[in-house]
C-alpha cells in the first residue's frame, strides 16, 4: 500500500508540480498556488472596496453593490464558474485563457464573501472611533485608512483566514473549465493508472491539506504577534486586552 | 490665539444662532441662541435627556442641524462646504468624548501624534515631540509607548484631552468628560481641564461635574427640553436660579 504511494510519487511528481509544463501550459500545484495567491490578493482588495460601497452615503455605489453581493452570495460558485466561462466569450468575442476566467470568478465572489467579513469588522467598531477621527479632522478616506480599517481588518483576522483558505480550496472547482491545476494534474494521473484512484486523490487531499494548514499557521503567527505588540511592555497594568482572537479557524 | 490671519476677527469664538434640530417629529433642539465669547469658559448643564449632548455635537457638526446656524470664528460650520474645508475647521475645534474614544491600535504616543501629522502635516518627528510634551503635561508621559487598553480610565482620557490638544485648537469642546469614570479618577481629569481653562482655553464644556461649574465657569448654560432656559454666571446661577426648572434641578441635585 505505501509502496503504491511512493511509485506514484516517484512516476509523477512533476505532473503534479508543474503540469505539462514547459511542453504545455504551467499547471499542477504550482499552477494551483499561483491562481490561490493571485485570488487572494486581488479579492482582498476588491473586498475592502466593495465593504465600502455597501457602506457608501451614495446610493449609486451602495444598491448596485449590495445587489452583486446578494447574488453573488445567493449562487453555488460552480454555476458562476460555468457562466462566466461560456457568457464571458460570447460578449467579448474573445478568446479568454480558462485560468483568467478563474481568477476572475474566484476574485468576485470570494470577494463577496470577504466584502461581507470586511462590513461586519467596520460596523461592529461603532461610531465612536469614527466620531473622533473626525473630530480630529480627519477625512472619511483617511479615517478609513488610519482608524477604522487598521481594527477592523485585525479583528476579522480569523474570518479572513477562513475565507482565504476556501480560496484555496475552490481553486480545485477550476477542473471543470480545464483550468491545469492539482486537481486536473491528479485526475490526469489517476486516468492513466486507472487502477489506484483511492490513493491518487489521497496524496491531492493530504496536499491540499498542508497547503490550506500552512496558511492558517502563519496568519494565526502573524494575528499572535499585532497581539503582543498591542499587549505591549511587560509590565503593564492591564495585561492582556489584546487577548489573541483564538480562532475559529481551527475548524476549516 | 492660534487663528489664521486673513479672517475677520469675529468677537465670539462661537455663536449659535436660531438653531433647531429634529430627530424625525421630536425636536432635541429649539431655538437655541448662545454665544462663546474667546477664552470663555462655558459649562452646559441640565438634566438627562435635555439635548446637552446633541447641541454641543453640532458645534463641530457631528450633529447636522435642521435650521439655523453655528459660527465657529467668523465661520458658518454648517454651511454647505466642501469635505475638505469642513476638515480643516474641524481640526481646529477639539472635542473630547464621554467615552474617550481613543485609538486602541495605536499607542499612547501615537494617538496623540497620529492627526498632527496626517491631518496637518507636521513633520513625525516634531510631531513626536509636541506629543511627548502634551502628556507630560497631562501627567502620563511615563505611558507614552502604552496602548490605551492598559490605562485606566482617567488615564485614557486624559491622553483624549492630550489628543484633542495636539491639533492646537484655539477653542476645546468637552462632552461628559467625566461621566464613564469611576469616581476616584474624576478629579485628574477635572484638574487637567483647571489647568487649560486657567491657562485662558476657550472652552464649552457639558458636564454634571457642579464643583467644577462652579469653580471655573465663566457662564452657565442650562438647558431642557432643547432649549436654553437659563445663562447666567455660576454665583448666580448657583444661589439664584430664576427659572422654575433650574431651581427644581439644582434642588434635586442636592438630594
Amino acid at each position: 500500500m505505501i509502496q503504491d504511494f511512493i511509485t506514484i510519487i516517484q512516476d509523477y511528481w512533476l505532473l503534479l508540480l508543474i503540469g505539462q509544463y514547459p511542453n504545455g501550459p504551467l499547471g499542477g500545484l504550482a499552477n494551483t498556488l499561483i491562481l490561490s495567491a493571485l485570488a487572494i490578493a486581488f479579492a482582498f482588495p476588491v473586498s475592502i472596496l466593495m465593504a465600502l460601497a455597501r457602506l457608501s452615503k451614495w446610493w449609486f455605489l451602495r444598491w448596485p453593490m449590495t445587489a452583486l453581493v446578494y447574488v453573488t452570495r445567493g449562487v453555488p460558485l460552480l454555476m458562476l464558474i460555468l457562466w462566466c466561462y461560456f457568457v464571458i466569450p460570447l460578449w467579448t468575442g474573445a478568446d479568454v485563457p480558462s485560468f483568467l476566467i478563474m481568477l476572475v470568478t474566484l476574485v468576485i465572489y470570494q470577494g463577496a464573501f470577504l466584502s461581507e467579513v470586511v462590513r461586519a469588522g467596520i460596523v461592529s467598531l461603532g461610531q465612536g472611533q469614527m466620531d473622533a477621527a473626525r473630530a480630529l479632522g480627519h477625512g472619511y478616506m483617511g479615517a478609513m485608512r488610519f482608524v477604522i480599517l487598521p481594527q477592523a481588518l485585525y479583528n476579522m483576522i480569523p474570518s479572513m483566514i477562513s475565507t482565504f483558505v476556501s480560496t484555496i480550496k475552490d481553486t480545485t472547482l477550476g477542473y471543470v473549465i480545464n483550468v491545469p491545476d492539482l486537481t486536473f494534474a491528479a485526475s490526469q494521473v489517476n486516468n492513466q493508472l486507472l487502477t489506484q484512484p483511492f490513493q491518487v486523490f489521497l496524496i491531492l487531499a493530504v496536499v491540499y491539506y498542508i497547503l490550506c494548514w500552512s496558511l492558517t499557521y502563519v496568519a494565526n503567527s502573524v494575528e499572535r504577534r499585532i497581539a503582543r505588540r498591542r499587549a505591549g511592555p511587560r509590565n503593564a497594568r492591564l495585561p492582556a486586552e489584546a487577548a489573541p482572537l483564538k480562532t475559529i479557524t481551527e475548524q476549516l | 490665539m492660534s487663528t489664521s490671519v486673513s479672517e475677520p476677527q469675529a468677537a465670539q469664538a462661537i455663536r449659535i444662532a436660531d438653531v433647531c434640530k429634529n430627530y424625525g417629529d421630536y425636536q432635541v433642539l429649539k431655538n437655541i441662541n448662545a454665544e462663546v465669547a474667546r477664552g470663555e469658559v462655558v459649562v452646559i448643564c441640565g438634566p438627562s435627556g435635555s439635548g446637552k449632548s446633541t447641541l454641543i455635537r453640532t458645534v463641530n457638526r457631528l450633529e447636522e442641524i435642521n435650521s439655523g446656524g453655528i459660527s465657529f470664528e467668523g465661520q458658518d460650520i454648517h454651511a454647505p462646504m466642501r469635505a475638505s474645508e469642513l476638515n480643516k475647521l474641524r481640526s481646529r475645534i477639539g472635542f473630547v468624548f464621554q467615552s474617550f474614544n481613543l485609538f486602541p491600535h495605536l499607542s499612547v504616543v501615537e494617538n496623540v501624534s497620529m492627526s498632527p501629522i496626517r491631518v496637518k502635516g507636521v513633520p513625525p518627528a516634531a510631531a513626536h515631540d509636541k506629543a511627548l510634551k502634551l502628556l507630560d503635561r497631562v501627567g502620563l508621559a511615563d505611558k507614552a509607548n502604552s496602548y490605551p487598553g492598559q490605562l485606566s480610565g482617567g488615564q485614557q482620557q486624559r491622553v483624549a484631552i492630550a489628543r484633542a490638544l495636539a491639533m492646537e485648537p484655539p477653542v476645546m469642546l468637552f462632552d461628559e468628560p467625566t461621566s464613564a469614570l469611576d469616581p476616584e479618577m474624576v478629579g485628574e481629569v477635572l484638574s487637567v481641564m483647571k489647568s487649560l481653562a486657567a491657562e485662558g482655553m476657550t472652552m464649552l464644556c457639558v458636564t454634571h461635574e457642579m464643583g467644577f461649574a462652579r469653580d471655573v465657569a465663566d457662564r452657565i448654560w442650562f438647558i431642557d427640553a432643547g432649549e436654553i432656559l437659563e445663562t447666567a454666571p455660576p454665583e448666580d446661577f448657583f444661589k439664584n436660579p430664576r427659572h422654575p426648572r433650574a431651581q427644581r434641578f439644582l434642588a434635586d441635585l442636592r438630594h
